[in-house]
């Protein structure tokens, strides 16, 4: 265990050091995503400031929610950017390189890239928080609960890309599917989370569980709903290990291929 | 004691995959396409000594990388077992990894833009060794593969050559007992091909790494190994010294002859010799050793021509194999 955790952070570094090599196109894209984001997040207040409150929903929650989304998406996709890119090491058959390594395999291909535009995600999910917990005036229980969704948070998301992305094995271009399926998780994931109710928030909590990410955090820390915390905990866990299950059945279909390739 | 590195035992792998049908419409070759099975490898078996340098020879789509993908756990085999270094590259495939290399001449595994030095280092915790460990297997390698002129220049900026030396060191650091090199002197120039070979030969005999290699390059079976497997259409069709592979499937005998003044005319040969080259200067006379032997034609090419000087020589090993793929058609 502490093997893998020494080869992960060190992977993680030489992947830091790789991109910030490459330093102007490693800048733009951590700032352009700040960017983007910030965009992102003043259309959806001035939505709530028009519409009023929709469900107890205040823009405050809206950027709580964001928080919550962008940190996790950050996350995953900056330190652990491999996964996304697994139908294309599985179509131009760089994932043999990875079956030849003696580190678990999904850790191996987590760490096997960086996203430096994640880093702008993290930047902005974390000034989102704490600029929520200050707008709801967030005692220390409620910082304490912050803290620990964003590690459930996290986790969902990362369960959700490893299973969308474990798609890859099963036929060859599989990026139309991937991304169709990571839209379809992630956008209900930063909508407004008072839109979710009835049916729709039976699916996208228990079938597609978007809400996990986001709407529910919010939600938890706002009532202090330790039901609702106990919910997201054991879905987050559920889908972990049906992720590790989806993931390994994928590599038994591997089928490698002879596609020249490059890059560690 | 077993000393056998490599057990292969009634190997075979198939793929399936969809193929058009002309006969059907697009919707149903969408839908409801035809499969179609190919047996890329089909009841292989051989076994390698620990220490053995080994070529594993077929022309394109002969099931050669498909064997080496299963002998390093890439690939699962459809049916049959394998054994290298006692474990099973289905089953332990991370337990293997820590005492095998591989490398891929189209595929790079190095960092492309960090410094040389940044990978080797990447594999050596990749392999758990320690911070000094790392250090002292580094330095060992720079001096072995004379890295020392660009271990600080980054990857990307490498040329083919020293690439190619990197990849080779890269997949030593953990020091394994075999290493598997699929095509590993592709797109080199001839210098950079017998540098690689003569570090090849050199870990081979310092560090008694059993080398396992697939190439189309003659040069390579021929300096670098002592045994050659011949697979085509995924099964097995020799394996024997490679010494003994020349020799054996030599057919034919080549014979120039320099006249001693010119030649004028080229009057037709008796059966069994044919001419390969008709120049005043010089023929070359092809002998098919099964219909006439190599004196008999001496004999006869003497009373037909007043010659200068004779050459007789063998068919290269480049062509022996080219005639064993050709004799060996596909199956239908």
């Amino acid at each position: 265990m502490m093997k893998e955790l020494r080869f992960a952070l060190y992977a993680t570094k030489k992947n830091i050091q790789g991109s910030a090599e490459l330093r102007t196109s490693f800048l733009t894209n951590i700032a352009g995503m700040a960017i983007n984001n910030t965009a992102f997040i003043i259309i959806w207040v001035f939505f709530v400031k028009s519409v009023g409150v929709v469900n107890g929903w205040t823009s405050a929650d809206i950027i709580g929610l964001l928080g919550f989304g962008t940190l996790s998406f950050g996350v995953v996709f900056s330190a652990a950017a491999g996964i996304r890119k697994l139908a294309d090491y599985v179509a131009n058959g760089r994932f043999d390189h990875f079956m030849l390594s003696p580190k678990n395999l999904l850790v191996r291909i987590a760490t096997s890239s960086f996203n430096a535009s994640g880093v702008g995600d993290i930047i902005f999910g974390i000034a989102c928080l704490t600029t929520y917990a200050l707008l709801i005036h967030a005692s220390i229980y409620q910082v304490l609960l912050i803290v620990l969704l964003i590690a459930i948070s996290t986790i969902m998301f990362l369960s959700i890309a490893v299973a969308i992305y474990s798609v890859s094995f099963l036929f060859t271009d599989a990026n139309p599917v991937t991304s169709g399926l990571f839209e379809l998780f992630f956008t209900p994931s930063i909508f407004h989370g008072g839109a979710f109710h009835g049916v729709t928030r039976v699916i996208f909590t228990f079938i597609v569980p978007s809400l996990v990410v986001g709407a529910l955090p919010v939600e938890i820390v706002r009532n202090i709903s330790l039901e609702k915390l106990l919910l997201v905990s054991v879905l987050s866990f559920v889908w972990f290990f049906v992720s590790l299950k989806l993931f390994s059945m994928g590599v038994k279909k591997y089928e490698s291929s002879n596609f020249m390739t490059f890059g560690g | 004691m077993n000393n056998d590195s490599i057990i292969v035992s009634s190997l075979s792998k198939r793929f399936s995959f969809p193929v058009k049908n002309q006969s059907a419409g697009w919707v149903k070759n969408l839908f409801v396409p035809e499969i179609k099975e190919i047996k890329a490898v089909d009841n292989i078996s051989f076994s390698v000594k620990s220490g053995e340098r080994v070529a594993f020879i077929g022309p394109n789509g002969a099931g050669k990388s498909t064997t080496i993908k299963m002998l390093t756990g890439i690939l699962f085999p459809t049916a049959g077992s394998i054994s290298v270094l006692g474990l099973d590259p289905a089953k332990d495939r991370k337990k293997l990894a820590y005492k095998i290399g591989t490398v891929f001449g189209q595929r790079s595994q190095l960092l492309p833009n960090l410094p040389l030095t940044d990978s080797l280092e990447f594999f050596g915790v990749m392999y758990d060794l320690s911070d000094k460990q790392i250090k002292i297997r580094i330095a060992e390698l720079v001096e072995l593969f004379n890295l020392g002129s660009f271990i600080n220049q980054p990857v990307r900026k490498l040329s083919l050559g020293q690439r190619m030396r990197a990849e080779v060191a890269s997949s030593l650091i953990h020091k394994p007992e075999i290493i598997f090199l699929d095509e590993p002197t592709i797109g080199l120039d001839v210098v950079a091909k017998k540098s690689l070979r003569d570090l090849l030969l050199k870990i081979n005999n310092e560090e008694g790494t059993t080398i396992f290699l697939t190439s189309h390059d003659v040069g390579d079976i021929e300096s670098l190994c002592s045994r050659t497997i011949v697979i085509n259409h995924g099964t097995l069709v020799k394996d024997l010294p490679t010494q003994e592979l020349a020799r054996s499937f030599i057919r034919e005998k080549y014979v120039d002859v320099t006249p001693e003044k010119t030649f004028d005319s080229f009057p037709e040969l008796p059966s069994g010799l044919r001419y390969a080259v008709k120049e005043k200067n010089k023929i070359t006379v092809v002998v098919d050793i099964e219909k006439i032997t190599t004196q008999e034609a001496l004999r006869k090419l003497l009373n037909v021509f007043e010659v200068d000087d004779i050459d007789v020589y063998n068919t290269s090993l480049e062509a022996v194999i080219r005639n064993m793929y050709e004799s060996n058609p596909p199956r239908s």
